[in-house]
């Protein structure tokens, strides 16, 4: 089991519901996540939508932003899940004076 | 041979399409004013085809295979990707001919590009090539990136890429009139506990860089630094590859809006072909 089957896995779910979406196709219903290895925490997880344990178990940061789109996650909803995980930044760049 | 007409680069958020009115009126007015600015410059200029540069977003390639750049070489794409993004989904056109000279181009000057016979467009490409043509049938030849999965070409990589790829639009023999167009940045976060915020101290400098023609302090720039201004800062990498195709020419910055319902910095510049 690794991090990639759960990144593999919301990739599927991701796509499923946009392949053929102008045909009014929703291939997310019924989606069978049984044959990916995850462990129990990823599928639970991926199964409750659960956007905060998702980024916590190193789901990708651009496809955890298409999952929340695709699952109807508002912006201000997301954020609202996921801000209490930040880290206080102590680097500056460049461009900061 | 073709002559570069037209060269402009402009941030791509989706919601610029699916929630176009949560952005205040004066910010639309100037955002879509400046693109407006370029398609009308577009049309004046007949333009024949297009060669948009943005970036990959899990859309059409995945961790088993993700390349760093792929030129799509097919007669048609199809976009948008995204089922809820709302733009007619249909086929665009591509243009064989030039995208494989410049695949050949490329090849030749020391980069190895993969390509694709058929690619999907998401919102990166789809948002602003539909605000340049909304009846999405000018031929548009896409050049994909990576500005997502480690490891990532190097910034400076990107601007030699693109230096290349002007290289090789403007000695395509089978057209005349050709525009280059970036899609995507500037800062942004996404999927991550800071999504929503916006560095417009970041957004201004890059800004200035540009206007300046003094992109070295960018070029140099290493990744973990650069996203210090959000993961969507990797973006910058159509707009320097742009940059690079038009150089020693500078750009000209149209718009710059700090759009927080759209969670992104918004800009808009362009590059004077004449100049």
């Amino acid at each position: 089991m690794s991090v990639y089957q759960l990144n593999r896995c919301v990739y599927d779910w991701v796509r499923a519901g946009e392949v053929n979406s102008h045909a009014g196709t929703d291939g997310r219903i019924g989606f069978d996540d049984s044959g990916y290895e995850l462990t129990d925490d990823e599928r639970k997880a991926f199964q409750a939508r659960d956007v905060a344990s998702l980024y916590q178990l190193g789901l990708h940061e651009v496809l955890l932003n298409r999952f929340c789109r695709a699952a109807g996650f508002a912006r201000d909803e997301y954020r609202a899940l996921l801000a209490p995980l930040g880290v206080k930044e102590e680097r500056r760049g460049r461009w900061q004076r | 041979m073709a002559e570069i007409v037209l060269a402009y680069c402009a941030s791509h958020a989706p919601m610029m399409s699916s929630a176009r009115t949560a952005a205040s009126q004066e910010q639309r007015d100037h955002f879509f004013g400046a693109l407006e600015h370029v398609k009308q410059e577009c049309v004046a200029r007949d333009v024949q085809a297009c060669v948009f540069l943005s970036n990959e977003h899990f859309t059409n390639f995945f961790l088993e295979n993700f390349p760093q750049i792929c030129i799509g070489l097919g007669e048609k794409n199809w976009g948008p990707t995204e089922e809820w993004l709302p733009i007619d989904k249909t086929w665009i056109p591509g243009h064989p001919g030039l995208a494989n000279h410049i695949a050949e181009a490329t090849l030749r000057s020391g980069f190895d590009p993969a390509f694709s016979h058929q690619l999907e467009l998401d919102h990166g490409i789809m948002t602003v090539y539909y605000e340049l043509d909304n009846d999405m049938r000018l031929p548009l030849v896409p050049i994909v990136q990576n500005c997502a999965v480690a490891p990532l070409m190097p910034v400076r990589r990107c601007y030699e890429f693109g230096k290349a790829v002007g290289e090789a639009i403007r000695s395509y023999r089978g057209l005349e009139r050709v525009a280059i167009i970036g899609a995507g940045g500037l800062s942004h976060f996404i999927g991550n506990p800071r999504v929503g915020d916006i560095d417009e101290e970041f957004d201004e400098w890059f800004l200035d860089h540009l206007v300046r023609g003094d992109l070295d302090d960018v070029l140099d720039i290493p990744d973990s630094e650069l996203e210090l201004a959000g993961n969507g800062s990797h973006e910058i990498r159509s707009w320097v590859a742009v940059a690079g195709a038009m150089a020693p020419t500078n750009a000209t910055r149209l718009a710059y809006e700090a759009v927080l319902p759209w969670i992104t910095g918004m800009a808009v510049a362009e590059w004077d072909p004449n100049r």
